[in-house]
């Protein structure tokens, strides 16, 4: 009995550390495959190069870098004021049978697959940034604006429960001494609840980084320093879908190399999401 | 449980809403443009203040104008070029690098090119937007008025125009006759020897009723094949490698199950290169590529054989007024030379 | 919930138009908050109608015979590979992520050190992009083990990615169990393992449950992960063969360009599929509500 009790504990034990291993394991396989690319290539060259012409093994990423970064801006710039108000909408305005009818319309939007979004984002989005922008539509604004909705569902997902989970008694207090709902609301309970928004917004640019099938569609995915938000780039995502499929080699080893660096950036967000999560709790 | 009948009227895809919506641009556009012409050419304060007042009349003038550009056109184009702006800079499109197509493209219109040290360069614009699909390809040179890209001759449809190249329509005739140079082969490779099921089915894609297949399917094949015999054989048999080729190879492997069913056969697509590394290492029985086999590839052994040749479209939008491309034409403009449609002429 | 909404004092309509009178920026708020609620629900309108209108024109029995063939794109042999892909990954999952949650809950002592290191990987997990799976899939499951293009290999590689989300659902799950279950387990004379089998996991089973859904779902949308590991082979797939699910055959079909309406109708399916998962998961979660 005693032994039994024992083996299920380390069984147990072993379960747990299945996800350790799995990093472990991410972690090696990318890094194993990645580095020696990019030793060869060149570190600097490889980050910092604006060539990427990998018939001529020229392997420059950073247009790719900053078009995440600017794509993940961009779709931050419209989700996350539309995501907050939304959450702050949920949790402290809306009746609860609105609320009824409000969260599975959130769990849709969360559970539609990229795919569709990507699709939609093509035939619908692209043509309206075409007709009404001086621009081919397959821009960055198209792929903020895509990726924009497709976070919404993160950020209010986990933003929704912080804001009704802020005391009860600090927005009473508030409409005590005279302010309005609204007031109240925004001036005590949205800052209370400070650290799990932050937390949720840093998830949303994890999604949004990360987000491939999607933005392939829509952002033109042209290698190269882009001049205003109305012309396309190719993130690091799309570089590695794209090409992954053709290349050989060097190219190959580029590509996940690619991989890396979207991992590298992967792992600070998620680093900078525990650390804000701890400091929520403390 | 969603009702699976369909009513083939009601059947608004999108393609047609869009045309509906860009006619309504269209006559607007056209509306005012006629209405600045009328007012005397004057400074643009002058026009938009005349746009804003005669929005009634732009649905007369439409027809004028409609009339003034068609006159103005080398081609008999449709009423709708009337706002076909040829000041307009040319939104190119392209696909992937790696992608059969593109290496085919580029090779054929000599936008790759050695430079000094010898080596080969892709001088494709960056400005060029990239798309791994001949989907997106489609709906976007379908839906951007100023566009230009490239599809195989299989895959094209009657949403997009397909230029001619030096006077040359891109048909089969032409391509079988040598008049529409821009065409490349279909390979499949195989390493060394193979089994006899997998070289059953070889011999019935080089048979005249493989051959038929590949014809009936739009893609160039061998009219002087002898018959199919086939060597009885049994087992499995994976292919697989570009996606530009499986579309044909789908439909010769359903054609040879009818002729021997005994031999399974798997068709795993994903693209020439990785069709081509399956068959060195064994993974893959046949590889396909929609491209000549690299010096590298023979070298691991493989032997390619040609089984069809396919077209490569230049397509442009149905709203272009541009007919005929001459292959300088199409080079500068994929190398960003040529940057606005006035200038192609 | 309601305690929430309710105002603390009952203030009449006009009332409130004349405290907003007095405070414009209270009003411009509340407006904007509105706005932000009216955005989303448009958009999901927007999206979802389109991908009916789209697609439901083309939804034909056809589409629903067993045998895919160039002529006949049908979506059964993806439906059956999706399913066939959803059991396996869950089958390699759930016991993993299950046990771990146990581990983390009824095991670990307060401050342990592994258990900060769990959980930070498992988020780490969470936060992991699916075109990374895809990568680290074909690199490990599909060249390393020589298991190529199979769905052995892309339900493995969906199975790390969804194992954090049933560790943390079970994790909460097993938290809501009351003490006072085990302490009276404990004292019936029962064992730490029995305790955990016969008590506390049926307490926790809907909890487990909404997880299992909440991966069903993301298994069901996944394309990225799945292109590199799983392959495109259009058949009903065994375990060691390529095959594709339901999302890569829409991605399939609508890179190729000829059959773009079964693109569309795909969707649709996809979009039903969703649809009944978000059901099932809030029938659970009501379930339960009502079991605390």
């Amino acid at each position: 009995m005693r032994t039994r009790e024992k083996i299920m504990e380390y069984v147990f034990l072993l379960a747990a550390v299945i996800s350790i291993v799995a990093v472990a394991l991410i972690c090696v396989f990318l890094f194993a495959n990645g580095i020696p690319a990019m030793h060869k290539i060149g570190f600097a060259d490889f980050l910092t190069g604006t060539d990427w012409k990998p018939g001529n093994d020229k392997y420059g990423i950073f247009p790719m870098i900053l078009g995440s970064i600017y794509v993940t801006g961009g779709a931050l710039v419209i989700g996350v004021p539309i995501g907050v108000l939304m959450s702050v909408f949920m949790a402290r305005f809306c009746p609860a049978k609105l609320y009824k009818i409000l969260k599975p319309v959130v769990n849709l939007l969360a559970g539609i697959p990229s795919i569709v979004y990507g699709f939609f984002g093509l035939i619908v989005l692209v043509p309206f940034i075409r007709e009404h922008f001086d621009s081919n539509g397959q821009s960055i604004l198209c792929a903020a604006i895509l990726l924009g909705i497709m976070i919404l569902p993160t950020i209010i997902g986990a933003s929704e429960p912080t804001i009704r989970a802020v005391e009860q008694s600090y927005y009473e207090g508030a409409l005590a001494l005279g302010a309005t709902h609204e007031r109240s609301v925004f001036t005590v309970v949205v800052p209370a609840a400070k650290s799990g928004i932050l937390a949720a917004i840093i998830l949303g640019v994890g999604r949004a980084l990360g987000e491939t099938m999607a933005v392939m569609m829509v952002v033109g995915n042209q290698p190269r320093v882009p001049d205003s938000i109305l012309q396309g780039v190719r993130t690091l995502t799309t570089n590695i879908v794209m090409e992954m499929g053709y290349a050989t080699d060097l190219h190959r080893e580029a590509l996940i190399a690619t991989g890396v660096v979207l991992f590298v950036f992967i792992l600070i967000i998620n680093l900078c999401f525990s650390a804000i999560k701890r400091s929520g709790k403390e | 449980m969603l009702t699976p009948v369909i009513d083939g009227e009601a059947n608004r895809n999108y393609m047609e809403e869009c045309k509906m919506k860009k006619k309504v641009m269209c006559m607007l556009l056209t509306g005012v443009l006629a209405a600045g012409m009328l007012t005397g050419c004057g400074s643009d304060a002058e026009t938009s203040d005349a746009a804003n007042n005669t929005t009634d009349a732009a649905a007369d003038n439409t027809a004028d104008t409609a009339a003034d550009s068609e006159a103005a056109d080398t081609a008999d184009a449709p009423a709708e070029n009337g706002n076909f702006d040829t000041a307009s800079s040319i939104a190119v499109y392209s696909r992937e690098d790696g992608s059969g197509t593109r290496g085919a493209f580029i090779e054929l219109f000599g936008i790759e090119e050695k430079d000094a040290s010898g080596e080969k360069v892709d001088n494709t614009t960056v400005e060029a937007i990239i798309t791994n699909s001949t989907d997106v390809m489609l709906t976007s040179v379908a839906g951007d008025t100023y566009a230009i890209g490239y599809v195989s001759l299989g895959s094209l449809n009657d949403t997009v125009k397909a230029a001619k190249i030096d006077g040359a329509e891109a048909t089969v005739e032409n391509i079988k006759s040598g008049t529409y140079t821009i065409a490349r082969p279909f390979n499949i490779a195989t390493n060394g020897e193979v089994s006899d099921a997998a070289q059953d089915f070889i011999n019935y894609i080089m048979s005249a009723e493989g051959q038929a297949v590949i014809t009936e399917n739009g893609y160039i094949g061998d009219d002087a094949a002898a018959a199919f015999t086939s060597n009885g054989a049994e087992g499995k048999v994976v292919v697989g490698g570009s996606s530009s080729v499986s579309p044909v190879m789908e439909k010769l492997i359903e054609a040879y199950k009818a002729v021997n069913a005994n031999v399974e056969i798997e068709l795993q697509t994903s693209d020439s290169t990785t069709g081509m590394t399956g068959a060195a290492d064994g993974t893959l029985d046949i590889g396909m590529a929609s491209r000549e086999l690299k010096d590298s590839e023979t070298e691991a052994g493989l032997t390619a054989t040609k089984i069809a040749m396919d077209g490569i479209a230049v397509i442009v939008n149905l709203d272009n007024p541009t007919e005929d491309l001459s292959s300088e034409a199409v080079k500068s403009i994929f190398t960003g030379e040529t940057t606005t449609w006035d200038a192609v002429q | 919930m309601d305690k929430n909404m309710t105002p603390i004092n009952k203030v009449s309509f006009q009332d409130k138009m004349r405290s907003y009178a007095k405070h414009p920026g209270s009003l411009i708020l509340l407006i904007l908050v509105i706005l932000a609620a009216v955005i989303t629900v448009v958009t999901l309108l927007f999206l979802v109608g389109y991908i009916l209108i789209s697609g439901v024109p083309y939804l034909k029995p056809s589409l629903f015979s067993i045998e895919y063939n160039s002529e006949n794109v049908s979506m059964l042999p993806a439906i059956i590979n999706t399913v066939e892909m959803v059991v396996i990954a869950l089958v390699l999952s759930v016991p993993f992520g299950v046990g771990a949650a146990i581990y983390l809950v009824e095991y670990a002592k307060k401050g342990n050190k592994l258990v900060e290191v769990v959980r930070l990987t498992a988020e780490t997990l969470t936060g992991i992009p699916s075109i990374i799976y895809g990568l680290f899939g074909m690199l490990f499951f599909n060249i390393a083990l020589h298991w190529r293009y199979s769905m052995m290999s892309g339900a493995a590689t969906l199975a790390i990615m969804v194992l954090p989300t049933i560790m943390r659902t079970t994790e909460e799950a097993l938290l809501c169990v009351p003490d006072s279950f085990r302490e009276g387990s404990f004292g019936l004379g029962a064992g730490k393992l029995r305790t955990i089998f016969k008590i506390v996991l049926p307490a926790a089973i809907p909890g487990i449950l909404s997880g299992i859904i909440l991966s069903i779902g993301r298994i069901v949308g996944e394309t990225a992960a799945l292109i590199y590991t799983a392959g495109t082979v259009t058949g009903v797939a065994g375990l060691m063969d390529s095959g594709r699910t339901l999302a890569i055959h829409m991605y399939v079909l609508s890179n190729e360009g000829l059959h773009k309406n079964e693109a569309n109708a795909t969707a649709v399916v996809l979009l039903l599929v969703v649809l009944l998962i978000n059901g099932l998961s809030s029938l659970v979660a009501k379930r339960f509500e009502a079991v605390k």
